[in-house]
């Protein structure tokens, strides 16, 4: 188990670096002088200089990439250039709101999922399976932003049965319920796509398992039908277990439209206003964590799949 | 004679799968959708004959009609532009930034995938683990951030959407690739003294085919959606052109007061997407392609 974690650690880290590299990249072509942008258009050419000096924008770009992310290591995001203050608390604190939606949208697009993909499995040639196939092909073509509108216009402004924006009320807000009455709309948004997904895998695996001859076997010896699903249920875990985690990776990552539309301060919110303010530490910061994140969700799909499914450590 | 063997094994493994296939029929909803995407393209096309209006000038006096007003079916948005014009027109756009990235990577994509499936180990490696690095982004994000970086404008959000798209045509391409590496027929060819390229191009490309056009069917989906996002957020195509991300964008200031023009965009976008996924599914019961690479 050790020696299969050591691996799996090892090959995490050439992609992290390869991550860096093209984080750098990407954020040196941005067009733009963030020196010019730093001290205004009245700034005279000396003082430009002596800043780009002395933030070593002038050095060479292998140098630059290593000073880099030898303060990323260490933890040091460095300061943002709108808001003129550390970039860790502001990427970290919007990283928890990220998580917080992120985990309520993937409890509802899992509850959804399996119940879907269940139906469609286990029901096939009826009725009943042809919708639940419908529903979860519909959910995965469904945009972010078009539902979230949607969710808004016709759960929001128009019955006030639901905030449309914010994670608390501006006033006498805070606590769960508050919390709970403002992530519905934005976490069903977020579920929809993610709700197809498992619906279908599940489905195929559901399939795949429920032809396997054990469960013939289970059926000769007369075993409950209940029995036999449960031991199906149970062949299913190593692929649901892959599932979650490509789905809360892809959540993490993905809800940036949800967040810009309700208002959410995650970080899809954060790098997309850092966008449009030129806050290139902010980005970097922001692309780098989501990155780090979702490498690190394989890791331990990878470490808990290696413990219920003992083939895989071989 | 290397060549004519080549045609022979080729002909007779494209033709055992089409026999298979000979029976199965493309579904209803698939020909309902592949109707729908034909609906669309035609009005694209055919925009400047459907309508009198222009896409990008309107009338102030007409602005923020509803739904339904004489002379303005699907209303005017906050420049007086008639909705309906710059839906018919803003599907160009929508529909080849849609097209156009999956093209790109769905060539690119199917070379890299058949270069690390036929190659050596370290070929193999070399090339999958790179795209591996882009696979530690959340593609909409590293969408965001290459389309940022390049600057707004429709021509770099189909850069950044290719990009994000090739290393999945490639994961599939490859692994269907890997699939028939030691297959009868391959091993023939090999056999028969004929080069790994036209193998590759002869043999192989054929028989993965059908599993990367399925799922390049429904990526067509989600790059139109992606696109639409990236012009929603102000990093696609430049204002005042018409284009249904964009016009989201415009008409969200009006949610409050007018939030029916903006579900006119926003149910388009879901339409279009839905139609091509549908496709794609279709195609996939209809070519026999299997599930898993979804």
């Amino acid at each position: 188990m050790i020696t299969f974690l050591s691996r799996r650690i090892a090959a995490a880290i050439p992609i992290l670096i390869g991550v860096s590299i093209v984080v750098f990249i990407t954020i040196k072509i941005i067009p733009g002088d963030p020196i010019a942008s730093l001290l205004g258009p009245t700034s005279t050419p000396e003082a430009r200089s002596e800043l780009t000096a002395r933030l070593g924008l002038n050095r060479a770009l292998p140098i630059q990439y290593f000073s880099w992310i030898g303060h990323t290591v260490r933890g040091d995001l460095g300061n943002s250039i709108a808001k003129q203050t550390a970039v860790r608390p502001l990427v970290f604190d919007a990283f928890k709101n990220t998580l917080i939606l992120t985990l309520f949208a993937a409890i509802l697009a899992f509850a959804a999922g399996l119940l879907l993909g269940a139906i469609a499995a286990l029901r096939r040639g009826k009725i009943s399976a042809a919708i639940s196939n419908a529903i979860s092909l519909f959910s995965i073509s469904v945009p972010q932003y078009s539902i979230a509108l949607l969710l808004i216009i016709y759960l929001a402004t128009g019955t006030g049965w639901f905030p449309s924006a914010g994670m608390y009320n501006a006033i006498g807000g805070g606590g769960w319920g508050d919390l709970f009455a403002h992530i519905v709309l934005p976490g069903i948004s977020a579920a929809l796509v993610p709700a197809g997904i498992i619906a279908r895998m599940f489905r195929s695996v559901v399939i795949d398992v429920m032809s396997m001859d054990f469960i013939d076997s289970m059926r000769a010896r007369g075993l409950s039908e209940r029995k036999i699903l449960w031991h199906a249920f149970h062949n299913t875990m190593p692929t649901l277990l892959t599932i979650a985690g490509l789905q809360l990776g892809y959540l993490l990552g993905g809800v940036i439209f949800v967040e810009t539309i309700f208002a959410w301060p995650g970080l899809g919110l954060l790098v997309y206003q850092s966008i449009t303010q030129r806050d290139l530490p902010v980005i970097q910061a922001g692309v780098i964590v989501s990155a780090l994140a979702f490498v690190l969700i394989n890791l331990i799909v990878d470490a808990l799949h290696a413990t219920i499914d003992p083939r895989v450590r071989a | 004679m290397t060549a004519t063997a080549d045609v022979g094994i080729a002909a007779t493994a494209v033709a055992a799968p089409q026999a298979a296939t000979s029976k199965r029929r493309l579904p209803l909803s698939a020909k309902i959708a592949g109707g729908v995407i034909l609906i669309i393209v035609l009005l694209a096309i055919f925009a400047p004959l459907l309508t009198s209006y222009s896409p990008t000038v309107g009338s102030l006096t007409d602005r923020l009609q509803p739904i339904g007003t004489s002379g303005h079916l699907l209303g005017t948005d906050g420049q007086g532009r008639d909705i309906l014009t710059r839906m018919l027109y803003g599907a160009r756009p929508s529909l080849m930034t849609g097209l156009i990235p999956v093209a790109v990577s769905g060539t690119l994509g199917t070379t890299l995938g058949l270069i690390a499936g036929m190659g050596s180990k370290f070929t193999r490696g070399a090339i999958m683990r790179t795209l591996d690095v882009f696979y530690a982004f959340p593609a909409v994000l590293l969408a965001i951030a290459i389309a940022a970086a390049l600057g707004s404008g429709i021509s770099n959000s189909v850069i950044a959407l290719a990009v994000i798209l090739i290393p999945p045509v490639a994961r599939v391409a490859e692994s269907e690739t890997g699939r028939l590496r030691s297959a009868d027929f391959i091993e023939a060819a090999n056999a028969s003294g004929a080069r790994k390229s036209a193998i590759a191009f002869r043999q192989v490309l054929p028989n993965i085919a059908p599993a990367v056009v399925v799922y390049c069917t429904a990526l067509i989906g989600l790059s139109i959606v992606y696109a639409a996002g990236l012009s929603f957020l102000g990093l696609g195509i430049s204002p005042p052109k018409a284009e249904w991300g964009l016009m989201i964008s415009d008409l969200q200031q009006y949610i409050f007061t007018q939030p029916q023009l903006l579900l006119v965009p926003a149910i388009a976008i879901l339409i279009a997407s839905v139609a091509f996924n549908v496709l794609g599914d279709g195609l996939r019961s209809y070519l026999n392609v299997r599930s898993e690479t979804a």
